[in-house]
């Protein structure tokens, strides 16, 4: 099951890389802006952490691949959608047991659900992973 | 029954489209379940002339889908939303692609009656779900639906029971461990996410207002196809005292489409009359072309 609908059935935060650099080009005022007038929300944290290392954008790419059985010539980005691509609710869960099982990591079921880029994903295992105890 | 209009302008290369033949809305009591094979429209002239229907928005949506059959079904999916709902207005032709839609504050679709040129406002509640090979959409007056649907054949990658434990209920699990054979306990695990996912959408509060793992559907007894809801919530420390809340205020049914999807819808029931049956209208339809009547069920 997908849909357009279903999607977007995740209320989404609004766009803030667009006001991450308009905040970093004023450094003073970084503090009072991130604890100031926003939720401190997952989502925030991890967007103002550095991006994703490009071996973790990788291996999500490959198992998104997998999951959703896409051909060889189907080019997929740090940018892509997993909509886009084709992947329903059951797509997405399976994406995100498959990534728990890769990289050692348990994901919540709200943060499972509001995946929907390969670059969310690899941001939310990243941050996972650093809060991992070494094994 | 079969209504079959103007079939033979598919043959043509710029096609003139018949008006949308109106429809009753739905009763109280009832869903009207309608669903469309994508393998069934071929005429290219005939998708160009639904495209015409789609917002910016959604034509932006459309084209950044990956390849060709996944932008199909995103015209397909929009189209049958939008011209479904254009044929309730029975008082008058109205275009479908004036219809205007918007969230909840959970980002739940709805229409938006304020900005819709020439429609009359209707307590009209819609819902849809689709995979590769089926798209479909709920409608209902008076009370929320969610529909979900889900290919019989789709292959979970994951070990099932693992996958249950992961994100369903003890009990749901206890259910799934009961099957033995692997494919009676593949369809239904399947079954039991059609029904898990047509609750959370027809609540509309998002999947956080109600994680997998805390309620329950099981099969009702002496019904076919007839299922229940139970809440499971920890009051007390203890992990084994869980009380169970099963209401009859959501009510769920469960289907088979084409012979080859599982479709679940769940509505809320009012309850103003006190045990009176549920009825879903499933029809197949190919959107100014024909309707196709395949069943009327009662559930309960």
């Amino acid at each position: 099951m997908a849909s357009l609908s279903t999607s977007s059935l995740s209320f989404k935060a609004p766009s803030l890389p667009t006001r991450i650099s308009q905040v970093l080009r004023k450094p003073l005022s970084f503090q009072s802006i991130s604890f100031g007038r926003f939720q401190s929300s997952k989502k925030l944290r991890l967007q103002i952490s550095c991006a994703a290392k490009p071996e973790t954008v990788q291996k999500v790419s490959d198992i998104v691949r997998e999951q959703l059985a896409l051909s060889a010539d189907t080019a997929l980005t740090a940018e892509s959608k997993f909509s886009a691509l084709g992947a329903d609710s059951l797509d997405t869960v399976e994406i995100v047991m498959a990534l728990e099982e890769k990289f050692n990591i348990s994901v919540e079921e709200a943060d499972a659900q509001n995946i929907s880029t390969i670059q969310e994903a690899a941001d939310l295992i990243e941050d996972l992973v650093q809060k991992t105890p070494a094994a | 029954m079969r209504t079959s209009v103007m079939s033979q302008m598919q043959r043509s290369f710029s096609i003139d489209l018949p008006s949308l033949i109106p429809l009753q809305l739905p009763s109280r009591r009832e869903t009207h379940l309608w669903y469309i094979l994508p393998d069934e429209v071929k005429s290219t002239s005939l998708l160009k002339r639904y495209s015409q229907f789609l917002s910016p928005i959604e034509k932006d949506r459309v084209d950044q889908m990956r390849g060709d059959e996944l932008k199909k079904n995103a015209l397909l999916a929009r189209t049958l939303v939008r011209t479904t709902i254009a044929r309730y207005q029975t008082n008058k032709a109205v275009d479908p692609g004036s219809l205007m839609f918007k969230k909840n504050m959970y980002g739940k679709p709805e229409v938006d009656w304020q900005n819709c040129k020439n429609y009359n406002v209707q307590p009209l509640h819609f819902n849809i779900s689709h995979t590769d090979s089926l798209i479909a959409c709920g409608v209902t007056v008076h009370a929320p639906v969610g529909i979900d649907v889900e290919d019989k054949e789709r292959k979970i990658k994951h070990d099932v029971l693992a996958f249950a434990k992961r994100f369903y209920t003890t009990d749901e699990v206890n259910f799934l461990a009961t099957i033995l054979d692997p494919e009676a306990q593949r369809k239904e695990f399947i079954k039991l996410w059609t029904l898990k996912e047509a609750y959370v959408k027809a609540l509309g509060k998002g999947f956080s207002a109600a994680p997998f793992n805390t309620f329950t559907i099981q099969s009702k007894p002496g019904t076919e196809g007839g299922y229940s809801l139970c809440k499971t919530s920890e009051v007390t420390a203890n992990p084994l005292e869980k009380t169970e809340e099963c209401n009859g205020r959501w009510k769920f049914d469960l289907l088979e489409l084409a012979g080859s999807h599982y479709a679940a819808v769940c509505t809320e029931d009012d309850q103003a009359d006190e045990g009176a049956p549920m009825r879903v209208i499933v029809r197949k339809t190919i959107p100014f072309v024909e309707d196709q009547l395949i069943s009327e069920r009662i559930f309960l």
